[in-house]
């Protein structure tokens, strides 16, 4: 491989790592102002123990976000400079707001982690807010630079310069809505069912269950809520790449042919070299309706593009099917919590926890199959259209070290952050 | 609006370089105490450190994010030239910010608080010295700019401009401000013997700090380094470098009468001085490489975003800043309610 595929390896690895202590970082705060507030209005002593808890894990998690951030905002330049030297000015505007949404997230958390007893009670609840707004508009921010990736604006590109530059065009890029909104969404999937299977295992063996059943509850309502809407969003989503990235639709669906009424593949192997698709299922008419709302609209097939702009098509397709699987199967877990809310002896069946443990993964798995179609889908272009990635890295040699470097040092602190909560876990289960 | 750009930079650069840096050196003064003044000097660390070192560090994002926005061509060199030390940066901070966290966050206290502890320090020490020695390789002349990669070994290109000794005098350099400005904050923090121990630490760093700058100017110099020759002849410079030595004196005074307030500004002041000397030395040609000078003011990005940066920077600087105050300013009251406390 060579130095290119490194960079590509080290930028998909490291933010691939960053997403799950951001997506984090955005969620928990809304769920320890959730038994925080239960707190104050009940005063049950299980409601702060949890809150505690929660924040315990919350300020480690936030530690590894904000470094491992803070290298990433590095790595954009380090692995990609000519990338940065063109399109830092214009879509820079995204991550100056960005800096004011961490200072204020930052502030907000030194006020909530270090507040117990010494701010009125009120107050205090209330800055937990301020920290996960604030995540969530960073959030919202960064997603909408990545957007402008795919659908630049905000310049004209002329004879290989940029001009007439118009930064907050380029934020609000045509991409930005329909990903911050599905990309937040991800975020409380994720984390939401995250967070219950860890506490559904807790459940299951028996340990704390009084406290672990609150933390469950909290933790999944808000994920399945989110599940519920992010088919809905997700539609939004690929209505949005048809009409604006349609070879990343074409390769999502694995759609070679360019035709009218075209059919949806479920699953199915892809053979890149004769350019077909076996064992799949196929819903006529289906893809022409996903895409445009129309049962017999024409798709563009991947044949109709020229070679050198296609992006891997078969990861890209496999990651697709990933995501959406994973999607439909969290959407029926969270189906299966309402109707528990009818049925209360669930509760009792230990296979209701067992389910929810193995849903633990799962929404992180989506959404981390979801940044490889986004991101792969858009290859070989760093920006769709304008430039390509081969153009933009680092004339340093040697990337492959610095991928294995990032490789082992985020490894160990995986296995030591994962290693801490388990600690934590049992600390607590022992006070009980 | 290019100037409101250019001052938020240099604030920024300013309030990491201390801020941040304080922070780094509370770790090198723990790193260099006695086994029992450590645990002390933790205590301390966690509790002046603890709710702000997010904010502290989040100024060197906003330092990249202007330069990246509003100077791309100089961000570009740093990026490609600067990228191992840059690494090695990045390195130390991760080391350390979450050494920092996990040493009060774990929920058992065994023997991987020795871990922890060792991490923390050797990281606040490591993180310092590699900042000072990308920015030396900035100043030093010896970066060479090319599009022809191919006729220039790896080691002239990419190692040679960081990995020299006067890099390395840069690197201790600062390590030495950051204790010393730590040292002094220090101070204004505790009480009795810990701040017999602080006022110690104190004097110490002064001197290490002078006679590192001696060496520095000396060896620069004599080596033929531009930057030191222009520095020795810029008026400005040598003004801020002069009050910031005469301003020793008032210091050691403010520490023996033992006045908190005194001492901490002082230090700051000083801080902020050497830095300006250092800056405005040889501004705006802040690379120097082996062929020519670049200046920041003429390699800007394009007039609509400086403006719009412009833009965010203020109205962020009028959200952001009073929130910061106001959050040391509580906390500053809070600890004073926890001292009355028996
Ligand atoms: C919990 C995670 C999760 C789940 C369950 C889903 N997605 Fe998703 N999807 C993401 C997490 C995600 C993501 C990681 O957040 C992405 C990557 C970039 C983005 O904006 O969101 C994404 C991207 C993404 C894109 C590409 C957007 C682009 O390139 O701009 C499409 C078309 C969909 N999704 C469609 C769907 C559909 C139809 C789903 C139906 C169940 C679905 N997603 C479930
Ligand atoms: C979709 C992708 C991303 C999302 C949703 C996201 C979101 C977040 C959130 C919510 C935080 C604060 C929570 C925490 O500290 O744990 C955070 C931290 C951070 N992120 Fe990301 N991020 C993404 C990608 C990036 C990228 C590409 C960069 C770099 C350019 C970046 C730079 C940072 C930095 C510097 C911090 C640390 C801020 C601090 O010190 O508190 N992020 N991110
Ligand atoms: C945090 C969630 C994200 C994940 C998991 C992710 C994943 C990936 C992956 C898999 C690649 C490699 C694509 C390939 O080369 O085949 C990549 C490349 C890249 N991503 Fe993302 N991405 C995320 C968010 C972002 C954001 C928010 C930005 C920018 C603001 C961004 C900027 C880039 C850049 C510059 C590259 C390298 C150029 C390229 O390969 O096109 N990514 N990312």
């Amino acid at each position: 491989m060579e130095n290119l595929d490194y960079a590509r390896l080290q930028m998909a690895f490291t933010l691939g790592f960053h997403i799950i202590f951001a997506c984090i970082g955005m969620v928990m705060p809304f769920f320890m102002v959730v038994s925080h507030h239960k707190w104050l209005k009940t005063r049950n002593p299980i409601y702060l123990k949890l809150t505690k808890a929660w924040l315990k894990g919350v300020a480690i998690f936030f530690a590894t976000g904000a470094v491992s951030g803070t290298a990433l905002s590095f790595e954009l330049g380090m692995l990609w400079p000519e990338f940065m030297k063109h399109a830092g000015p214009i879509f820079g505007m995204p991550f100056s707001l960005e800096g004011a949404a961490f200072f204020v997230e930052a502030i907000a958390l030194g006020f909530y982690l270090y507040g117990w007893k010494k701010l009125p009670e009120k107050f205090h609840w209330f800055t937990g807010i301020i920290v996960g707004v604030a995540g969530v508009a960073s959030g919202i921010l960064v997603v909408s630079a990545n957007g402008w990736m795919n659908a630049p604006s905000g310049f004209d590109y002329v004879n290989g310069e940029f001009l007439n530059i118009d930064p907050v065009e380029a934020l609000l890029n045509p991409a930005w809505f329909t990903q911050a909104l599905h990309m937040t969404l991800a975020a409380f999937v994720a984390t939401g069912f995250a967070v219950a299977g860890v506490h559904a295992l807790q459940i299951f063996r028996g340990k704390n269950v009084e406290l672990h059943t609150k933390a469950f509850k909290i933790a999944i309502v808000f994920g399945a809520v989110a599940a519920f809407l992010q088919p809905l969003s997700g539609d939004l989503s690929a209505k949005d790449v048809a009409e604006r990235q349609p070879v990343k639709l074409a390769a999502m669906e694995a759609h070679y042919e360019t035709q009218k009424g075209a059919p949806l593949y479920i699953g199915g192997i892809v053979d890149e070299e004769n350019r077909e698709v076996s064992h799949k299922i196929e819903i006529p008419g289906a893809l022409s309706f996903l895409a445009f709302g129309d049962f017999d609209a024409e798709v563009k097939g991947l044949n109709d593009f020229p070679d050198d702009e296609l992006p891997p098509v078969p990861i890209v397709h496999y990651a697709f099917q990933l995501m959406v699987g994973l999607g439909t199967l969290l959407m029926l877990a969270g189906l299966i919590y309402f109707i528990s809310l009818k049925k209360k002896n669930w509760l009792k069946n230990r296979k209701f926890w067992l389910l929810f443990i193995i849903a633990a993964p799962l929404g992180f798995i989506a959404l981390e199959a979801g940044w490889v179609v986004t991101e792969v889908g858009r290859q070989p272009w760093i920006i769709h259209q304008v430039m390509r990635t081969e153009d933009a890295v680092t004339p340093m040699p040697g990337m492959k070290y610095s991928f294995f470097f990032y490789l082992f040092l985020y490894t160990i602190l995986g296995i030591t952050v994962t290693w801490l909560m388990n600690r934590q876990m049992k600390a607590l289960n022992k006070e009980e | 609006m290019l100037y409101v750009v250019l001052f938020f930079l240099l604030f920024s650069l300013l309030l990491y370089v201390l801020l941040g840096g304080a922070d780094f050196g509370a770790g090198i003064v723990e790193l260099f105490s006695s086994r029992e003044n450590r645990k002390v000097t933790r205590d301390t660390i966690y509790r002046v450190m603890g709710p702000v070192w997010e904010a502290n560090h989040i100024w060197l994002i906003i330092l990249l994010v202007i330069l990246w926005v509003g100077f791309p061509g100089y961000f570009n060199v740093m990026m490609i030239y600067l990228h191992i030390p840059l690494v090695l940066v990045l390195l130390g901070i991760t080391i350390r910010g979450v050494a920092f966290v996990f040493r009060h966050y774990d929920a058992v206290l065994d023997s991987s608080q020795i871990w922890y502890n060792r991490l923390f320090r050797v990281g606040s020490l490591v993180t310092p010295v590699f900042l000072g020695m990308s920015f030396a390789s900035l100043i030093s002349g010896k970066i060479i700019i090319t599009n022809d990669y191919s006729n220039y070994g790896f080691y002239d290109l990419f190692m040679e401009p960081w990995l020299h000794l006067f890099g390395l005098l840069i690197g201790l350099f600062y390590a030495a401000l950051c204790a010393f400005l730590a040292a002094n904050y220090l101070i204004a923090e505790t009480e009795g013997d810990a701040r017999k121990l602080y006022r110690k630490k104190s004097i110490m760093y002064t001197v290490v700090l002078v006679v590192l700058g001696f060496a520095l100017i000396v060896y620069g110099y004599f080596a033929d380094f531009i930057f030191i020759e222009d520095f020795i002849h810029n008026p400005v410079s040598l003004i801020s470098v002069g009050i910031s030595g005469l301003l020793l004196i008032p210091l050691w005074r403010s520490i023996k009468r033992g006045s908190r307030i005194w001492s901490r500004y002082l230090a700051g002041l000083q801080g902020v001085l050497i830095m300006f000397a250092a800056i405005i030395a040889h501004f705006p040609y802040i690379i120097i490489t082996s062929e020519e000078e670049l200046s920041l003011l003429e390699n800007l990005a394009p007039e609509a975003t400086i403006d719009n940066l412009a833009l965010m920077l203020l109205i962020g600087g009028f959200v952001i800043l009073p929130g910061l105050f106001h959050l040391m300013k509580s906390f500053n009251l809070i600890k004073v309610l926890d001292k009355s406390k028996p």
